[in-house]
């Protein structure tokens, strides 16, 4: 039944391969030997905003977290199937962690700012941290990474000041700026505004919005109409009998919210449960 | 409103119920509050036992020791009385920077090694990490002469190096070591789990995370530690006497024998002329105030550093 569910959903969504910024195939996350989540097959399209949605327990920041190898440091964890970027396989091809990170960024639920560090050196960090010295190209990057976060205007003339500073809605915008200057393809958003009050979750989506023109932005979210806001895919997920997380439909936004082909995926969105 | 009528009238069971209940809870509450009293009162007597002796030493050191903190006690270096002259003892310059010199070469010795396990023990998972962190445990709690007779028999007897400043700062080092070690580890673990996957997934390898976030969020914590490790050390008698030689001069040449503040205050005491005994009451004084700004600086370090990063 699922096999069908799942071409049926690629039947929909399928584009050239150019349009693929990233692929999953079958992918299950374990930690020690108990599955977290499992079946996770779909393809992320390039510049569009990919939601994550589901109840607790679904595996969303799971499988969120397998897209740029952060399960990597837990002992017992382990990721199995297949998730391709560019035509690479991120666990078993020829790039190393390092360079996948800096190709896929991550912007994390609570806003975290390096404590220590001003807001200037918090933007340039992972330029910093990948060797990158040039007094000029920090300077450009952190510029642009910052107006591109719409941040720009608000600390132009507070960039030597400490990042903790700032209110929790900017603290998160520079996180975004600090991922964006790494220049990634991809961000990683693991529910970037469930720590902030409405009018700063409004700017985040409103840059969201902006920021997928240049790069391809998946999120994971509690918040049912901001992914109906915000995202043009969405991939449901829900918790099954044994307690392992599992994808239960993917599709455009539209569907998943209008005439999904699973009646749980309508139950869910329409706050049946979860 | 039949109802409402009826309660506001209360029948008699009501009535005596409701006195039941009040007079009950008035006895607790004048139970409670003689318990109350009586248990403040234990406090403060106990506050007034714990704290008399410790003004009282207080008081008897700042009398005792304050006369003898004069010029000479400074800059001069001791002498042995003599019957013509029995208040000739000298000063204590030799034990004052022998002090200070032994536990600069400790602090350079043990902080860099201290604080890199430290960071091991609380990023590592291994069973070596472990096993390490018991030995630190341990060590934290062996007593001080120990370091004292290791020095002694590794330093002097297998490095074939004399009575000498060197000698006494490596038994401080092992002392200051575990204080260190258990520091930074607890300091390092507190820095939030989402700082290091912040640098994770910046690209950064995992020792420039360590190098670059971890250390310093954790620094506050880091650099208390080292400093309440000094202050531990600079009034250790056991760890020194065996080895650095008690030298009269004022030196601070690594490889020379030297004096120390707690090693005088140990030969002073013995001393058969009372000037010489008064005279420690005054080392005793200074290794206090030495304490008292070391323990001062860590808490103003810790406090500054707090307000910058919340």
């Amino acid at each position: 039944m699922s096999e069908a569910q799942v071409t049926k959903s690629q039947a929909v969504i399928v584009r050239d391969p150019g349009h693929t910024a990233m692929q999953l195939e079958d992918v299950a996350v374990s930690f020690n030997g108990r599955v977290a989540v499992r079946d996770a097959t779909f393809d992320i399209a390039k510049n569009r905003v990919t939601s994550l949605i589901g109840p607790s327990g679904s595996g969303k920041t799971t499988l969120l977290r397998a897209l740029n190898r952060l399960h990597d440091l837990t002992p017992g964890a382990k990721v199995s199937g297949r998730i391709v970027l560019e035509g690479t396989d991120i666990y078993r091809g020829d790039m190393t962690v390092t360079e996948l990170r800096t190709r896929v960024g991550m912007v994390f639920q609570r806003p975290n700012p390096f404590p220590t560090m001003s807001i200037y050196d918090n933007v340039v960090s992972g330029l910093r941290f990948n060797g990158i010295k040039k007094k000029s190209l920090l300077d450009e990057a952190a510029e642009t990474s910052l107006r591109s976060a719409a941040l720009w205007d608000s600390v132009e003339s507070r960039l030597k000041v400490a990042a903790s500073n700032l209110s929790g809605g900017e603290q998160q915008r520079l996180c975004i700026a600090r991922a964006l200057a790494m220049d990634p393809e991809v961000l990683l958003m693991d529910e970037p505004t469930s720590a902030l009050d409405p009018i700063a979750t409004l700017k985040i989506e409103e840059l969201m919005t902006t920021l997928k023109e240049r790069v391809t932005i998946i999120i994971v979210t509690h918040n049912m109409q901001q992914a109906a806001r915000i995202s043009d895919d969405c991939a449901f997920l829900l918790m099954g009998e044994d307690r392992a997380g599992e994808l239960i439909e993917f599709d455009t936004t539209e569907k998943i919210f209008n005439n999904p082909n699973d009646p749980r995926t309508l139950d869910y969105t329409l706050g049946r449960f979860g | 409103m039949n109802d409402l009528t009826q309660l506001e009238e209360p029948t008699e069971i009501d009535q005596s119920m409701r006195e039941e209940i009040r007079r009950v809870s008035h006895a607790t509450r004048a139970r409670r509050l003689l318990i109350s009293r009586v248990m403040t009162t234990l406090c403060a007597l106990t506050l007034a036992v714990t704290a008399v002796p410790l003004v009282l030493l207080l008081f008897q050191l700042i009398k005792r020791g304050a006369p003898e903190l004069t010029w000479t006690f400074f800059t001069k270096v001791p002498e042995t009385p003599s019957l013509i002259a029995p208040n000739a003892t000298g000063g204590l310059s030799n034990a004052i920077l022998g002090s200070i010199a032994l536990n600069i070469y400790a602090a350079i010795l043990a902080i860099p090694v201290g604080v890199l396990v430290g960071v091991y023990l609380a990023e590592s998972l291994s069973k070596f990490a472990s096993a390490l962190r018991i030995i630190a445990q341990t060590m934290a709690g062996a007593p001080s002469i120990l370091m004292g007779l290791f020095a002694f028999s590794f330093v002097l007897q297998d490095l074939h190096v004399g009575f000498s400043a060197i000698a006494g700062s490596f038994a401080l080092a092992v002392l200051m070591l575990p204080v260190i070690i258990i520091a930074t580890e607890i300091a390092v673990l507190n820095v939030p789990n989402t700082l290091r996957e912040a640098g994770l997934a910046l690209g950064a390898k995992p020792h420039k995370v360590s190098m670059r976030v971890v250390i310093p969020s954790a620094l506050t914590g880091i650099v208390t530690g080292c400093i309440l490790a000094i202050s531990r050390a600079i009034g250790e008698t056991a760890p020194v006497l065996l080895v650095i030689g008690g030298g009269y001069l004022n030196t601070w040449k690594p490889l020379s024998p030297v004096s120390a503040l707690p090693l005088s205050i140990y030969e002073n005491a013995k001393s058969e002329w009372p000037s010489q005994r008064a005279q420690v009451w005054g080392a005793a004084l200074l290794l206090v105030i030495f304490v008292f700004i070391l323990s001062l600086t860590a808490r103003i370090w810790a406090s500054r550093k707090q307000k910058v990063s919340n």
